[in-house]
Formats: structure tokens, C-alpha cells, sequence
């Protein structure tokens, strides 16, 4: 069985570059054309920066709509968009210009955000770390990640599914990995059955630990 | 005063320690250079009398430098100061001249630190002119705005900007406060110093002092908000909305700042308050000389709710301050407070003193209330806005900048 290596990331944010947005056609437009990276930081990173986690939504654009634009419609649509269950950032632009097109198209008038509320589209660098920590066997999986950092938490679970093997988090692929005889596969299922994008990082860690644990219990 | 970081682990855990050791590794031995316009005084010179030694402990060779002038260079880089968060001032060009020879008798006394550094970092618009002079500069230079210049006065901003321009990067302390430039523009928030003298646990006995010291009655609600008597902290404001909750519960309010013996506009503002309050014994208007901090701290432990009532405001550390002492705040709605007072959750974003006299009647209806946002707040700050999450960000901007072919992605 080979080390599961943990790693922990912060992030470095900055400024897109690109113009703030006044009002949604703005932020369409900013939408449409911004890098990728700016999507997965206004869709994923948002758990990981220093701001609080809004109670209501994930995303920043959901969130955007409700506060700064007052519209609890366009935040509810936007507010459901899952990106992890899109199968690239391709997609999930599509579908959130989508979402705010048919906004628009039912608006008869443009919600503005009013001044000093404008909307700044960013990105981040993440800087990964190598704790130094290994995890041998897959009974060690649950009280692992209760002492992970939410960095840790972030980077195996969630950014994970960005890099190959794309759409997986590291823990899965590290059991699917090491798995001749499919003795790991309890461990998958389990990990696949969590609804992981609408949790905080704390709540996200306590939830891997629980059904984690609750496996080694029934064995 | 420099703490040894090891002195924050039992406040941040290790993996956050360990984590700035990495990247101290990473970093280690390249010539970093901090230059600004003042040894102390101010929150600029307060970061960097704590950043400076921490990054020497990872193993940077680090160093400080202050920018020597003349009082008419102070008015001048006063009055910049003052254009670029807005105010509609007269620089004139025998002024911008005074400012770029001050800069250039400073580069010749600087030159060869400054030539040889890794990294430098250009602290606000002061000593900015010197990147034009440093022509055989071998590092990457990053201008770090401390203040709110989204919206300048253009004509200052005009000339300003065209001296930061070519820095390879700039930092602000969040998006709203900054301005477009053609290079990477970092967000970096500031932090608290959670083992300094206005942030340190106190004694019950420390405590109870100031609470004897200024008469405050340990058994009704007390109300605190410390700041400079300035208009944009609405001091008056805060006192009508005493007034308003006054009439139904028993609080005391304490309004604590300096800052206002030299300041003629801080004068006017402190006689305005001592009007406002009259001479109502419940009302303890405060003026601090500036090395109160055990004070300060004090008497933010002591407060039921910390009130922040700004009408214009830049990051908010009060705010910060307060939240690390499980305190409700109860902000204005703007700045930086935005970033860190969140309705039902650290407290309460208001508009007006007739919101924050609601939200204080709201919350002292509700101890409960009080002690689950005071815990939220906390953690908050722990996880967001100490000064170790201020140096890794540092940090890695430094490693970023260093290795700007890396991408999104950078690997300790």
C-alpha cells in the first residue's frame, strides 16, 4: 500500500484585472469573459478564504444577487449551481450565463448594486505545503482527517477534483489506488455519498470523519 | 518588543507555525527591505515593528528602513495622504518637487540596501518616488497601499500613479480599496497581534482596575466604542444611540480615543461630544494618551457589546480587536467592518443610530445571543486576522512575485 502524502494549501488572493460590476448586465459580461480561475474562485475557493461563510450560499454570485443586487430569484437559481458536478469550468460558465440570461430576460429592469457595493471579480494562487504527515492504511483515514487543517481538508478533497484524475478527491483515488482485492471500496462509497459542496470546511471534516468512523464501527 | 513565534502556537495550533517555517525555508536569506516614513506611531509602523524580526526568525535577511524629511515634506505627503482618500487638496508643482528631492537625498543614503535587496516593500505614497531613482535595482519592488484609494482625488492620484505603475506589484488590504494597475495587485487584509499589549489575556485583577479607574458599575450593561474623535467614527451618533436604549435599560457607554490634542479638527469633534454628552454620569468620554493599550484592552473586555459605529472606515482593527475579546460588535456599514461583522453571526451592521440602538436592545435582550456571536467572533479572528495569517500572506506574495512563471499553483 502506498503513503497517502497530506499536504495543506492557503491561498493568495488578487485582483482579477478586471473591471468591477455595477449591475448584472456587468456582471454577465464579467462572467463571460473571465479565466477560469476567477469562476473557481468565486464558485470553490470561497470555503478557503478569509471571509466569513455566508450561511445561504457557496458561491459568491448567489450570494452577490441576494445582498448586493436584492434579488432572492437569482440568488436561489445561482445558489444550486454545484460546480463540482459539472464536468468542467466550461460548463459551469455556461450554465450560470445561462441562469443570469434568463434573469435578465424576465427583469424588466437591470438590478443595480448601489454605490460602493459593486462587485470585484478575483482570483488566487494556491500555495501548497507538505505537512510531513502519512497515512498507511485506510482505518487511519478518519481520526487523519480530524487533525487536518481545513487547508488539508480543502486540497484533498475539494481541489483535488481539478486535478487528475479529474472529478475525484485524493482520498478516493489513494483507496481505488491500493485496492487489488476492492477491500477499500466501503471506504469509496462512502466518501462518494457526501453532498460535500454545500458544507464549510469544519462541517465538510466532521462529515468525512462520521462516516469514516461509522464504517470502521459496523466492521 | 519582538515575541518569538513559538509563543503563538498554543493561539494558532502548530500547523499554522509549521507552515511559516516552510515557506521561511523556502525564502531563506533573500534580502527583503521594508521602507516607510515613520519608526512609531501609526498602524504601518506597528506591523512592521512585529513582521520585520518574525521574517528574520524564518530566516529572511530582513531589514527596516525609514525615509527621513523635513515638516514641509510631512505636509506635502500629508496632503497626498489626505488626496488620495479623497479630500480635494492643492499640491503644487514646487510641492511634488519637495517631495521627490526629499526622496532622492533618502535613495543616496539608501542606495546600495536598496540596490542589492531581493524584495523591497514601499509602505504607502511616501517614500513611492524612490523605485524611479533605484535604476539598477536587481529585486522585484511591491508597493503596499495601507489606505482606501478607490476613489482619489484624481489630479493627486494622476501623479501618484504614474510612480507606481512600474512596481511590479501592489497590495491592498481588500478589493473595494483598490485601483486598477497594470500588474498584479495583491489582497492581503491586515491582523491583530494577539500576544501585544492591547490583544494579551489580563487578569481579573488588571481588569477590575480600569474598571475602578474610571468608575464604571460593575452590575448594568456597558457599552464601548474606542476610536480618534473624528466625524467619520460618528461619536455623536453613538451617544444618540445610547440615548435611545438609555431610556429602556440601564447602560453606560464609554467613548475612549486619542489623538485629538494636536489634531484641530480632533479638538472640534471631542467639543461636539463633551456637548452631546452633557452631564450625564453614565457617559465617559475618554481621552487616552497614545501607549494606552492595556487600558484600551481593558476596557474592551470589559464592554456587554463593542460599538464601531463608523460612517466611513478603512479596514476597522477596533472591529477585529474587539470580536478577538468575544465581544458582538455593532458596526457601520462600510469598510473593512463589512468584511468582518456579519447579522446573527459577530454582531450587527447598522446605518444609523437608530439601527445600532435597535440592534444594542435586540442583543441585550438576548445574553445568549451575546456569548455565541462573542465565540463566533473569535474564531473568526483566530482563523482570519492574526498576525500570522498576515505574514504567510507575506510570505507567499514574496514566492509569487519571486516566481511569477509559476501560475496558480506553487508548491513548498
Amino acid at each position: 500500500m502506498t503513503l497517502f502524502e497530506v499536504k495543506d494549501c492557503a491561498l493568495l488572493s488578487r485582483m482579477s484585472g478586471l473591471p468591477p460590476a455595477f449591475n448584472l448586465r456587468e456582471l454577465r459580461d464579467r462572467i463571460a469573459v473571465c479565466g477560469e480561475n476567477v469562476l473557481f474562485h468565486h464558485f470553490c475557493e470561497t470555503t478557503l478564504r478569509g471571509t466569513f461563510d455566508n450561511p445561504d450560499y457557496r458561491n459568491d454570485f448567489a450570494v452577490w444577487s441576494k445582498l448586493n443586487f436584492g434579488d432572492r430569484v437569482l440568488a436561489e437559481r445561482l445558489g444550486i449551481l454545484d460546480p463540482y458536478a459539472f464536468p468542467s469550468l466550461r460548463e459551469l460558465r455556461a450554465a450560470t450565463l445561462e441562469v443570469i440570461d434568463e434573469r435578465l430576460g424576465e427583469s424588466t429592469m437591470i438590478p443595480w448594486a448601489r454605490p460602493g457595493d459593486e462587485l470585484f471579480l478575483m482570483e488566487a494562487t494556491t500555495v501548497m505545503f507538505d505537512t510531513g504527515i502519512r497515512i498507511s492504511h485506510p482505518r487511519e483515514l478518519a481520526a487523519s482527517i480530524g487533525a487536518m487543517t481545513g487547508g488539508s481538508v480543502y486540497f484533498h478533497f475539494l481541489e483535488a477534483r481539478r486535478r487528475p484524475p479529474f472529478g475525484k478527491d485524493d482520498f478516493t483515488a489513494w483507496l481505488l489506488e491500493n485496492d487489488a482485492g476492492e477491500k477499500n471500496r466501503p471506504y469509496v462509497e462512502a466518501l462518494a455519498h457526501i453532498d460535500f459542496y454545500f458544507h464549510t470546511l469544519p462541517l465538510l471534516r466532521k462529515e468525512l470523519m462520521k462516516v469514516l468512523s461509522d464504517l470502521e464501527d459496523t466492521k | 518588543m519582538s515575541v518569538p513565534l513559538g509563543a503563538y502556537e498554543g493561539i494558532v495550533g502548530s500547523a499554522v507555525l509549521r507552515q511559516l517555517r516552510q515557506l521561511g525555508e523556502k525564502l531563506a536569506g533573500i534580502r527583503v527591505v521594508h521602507v516607510n516614513s515613520t519608526r512609531e506611531g501609526g498602524g504601518v509602523a506597528e506591523i512592521l515593528e512585529w513582521m520585520t524580526p518574525i521574517m528574520r526568525e524564518l530566516g529572511l535577511d530582513a531589514s527596516w528602513e525609514v525615509i527621513e524629511g523635513n515638516p514641509r515634506f510631512f505636509e506635502i505627503t500629508k496632503a497626498i495622504h489626505n488626496g488620495l482618500q479623497g479630500a480635494n487638496v492643492a499640491i503644487s508643482g514646487k510641492g511634488w518637487k519637495t517631495y521627490e528631492d526629499v526622496n532622492a537625498r533618502n535613495f543616496k543614503r539608501l542606495r546600495p540596501i536598496l540596490e542589492e535587496a531581493d524584495i523591497v516593500f514601499i509602505h504607502d505614497p511616501q517614500p513611492a518616488h524612490l523605485l524611479r531613482l533605484c535604476t539598477r535595482r536587481k529585486g522585484k519592488w511591491i508597493w503596499r497601499a495601507h489606505i482606501d484609494i478607490s476613489r482619489p482625488f484624481r489630479p493627486v492620484w494622476k501623479v501618484l500613479r504614474s510612480m507606481v505603475e512600474p512596481f511590479d506589484a501592489s497590495v491592498f488590504s481588500m478589493a473595494q480599496f483598490a485601483q486598477p494597475l497594470p500588474h498584479p495587485q495583491f489582497l492581503v487584509p491586515p491582523g491583530i497581534d494577539p500576544l501585544s499589549e492591547k490583544n494579551r489575556d489580563l487578569s481579573p485583577a488588571e481588569i477590575d482596575a480600569v474598571r475602578s479607574e474610571y468608575g464604571l458599575d460593575p452590575s448594568r450593561p456597558l457599552l464601548v466604542q474606542i476610536s480618534r474623535f473624528d466625524r467619520f467614527k460618528d461619536p455623536v451618533g453613538v451617544i444618540a444611540a445610547y440615548r435611545m436604549v438609555r431610556k429602556v435599560a440601564p447602560v453606560q457607554l464609554v467613548l475612549a480615543g486619542g489623538g485629538a490634542t494636536d489634531d484641530p479638527e480632533g479638538k472640534a469633534v471631542l467639543k461636539d461630544v463633551m456637548e452631546a454628552a452633557g452631564n450625564d454620569p453614565d457617559i465617559h468620554v475618554l481621552l487616552l494618551p497614545p501607549d494606552s493599550h492595556k487600558t484600551v484592552n481593558a476596557l474592551q473586555r470589559l464592554a456587554t457589546i463593542v460599538l464601531q459605529k463608523s460612517i466611513r472606515e478603512g479596514f476597522g482593527l477596533t472591529v477585529t480587536e474587539g470580536m478577538w475579546k468575544k465581544k458582538p460588535v455593532i458596526g457601520g456599514d462600510v469598510g473593512g467592518i463589512r468584511l468582518q461583522v456579519v447579522d446573527y453571526h459577530t454582531g450587527f451592521l447598522v446605518n444609523t443610530p437608530e439601527g445600532a440602538a435597535h440592534r444594542i436592545r435586540y442583543l441585550l435582550h438576548d445574553q445568549d445571543g451575546i456569548d455565541r456571536m462573542g465565540a463566533t467572533a473569535r474564531e473568526f479572528v483566530r482563523e482570519n486576522f492574526l498576525l500570522t495569517r498576515h505574514i504567510r500572506e507575506y510570505l507567499m506574495m514574496m514566492l509569487v512575485t519571486l516566481h511569477s512563471n509559476q501560475g496558480n499553483f506553487v508548491e513548498v
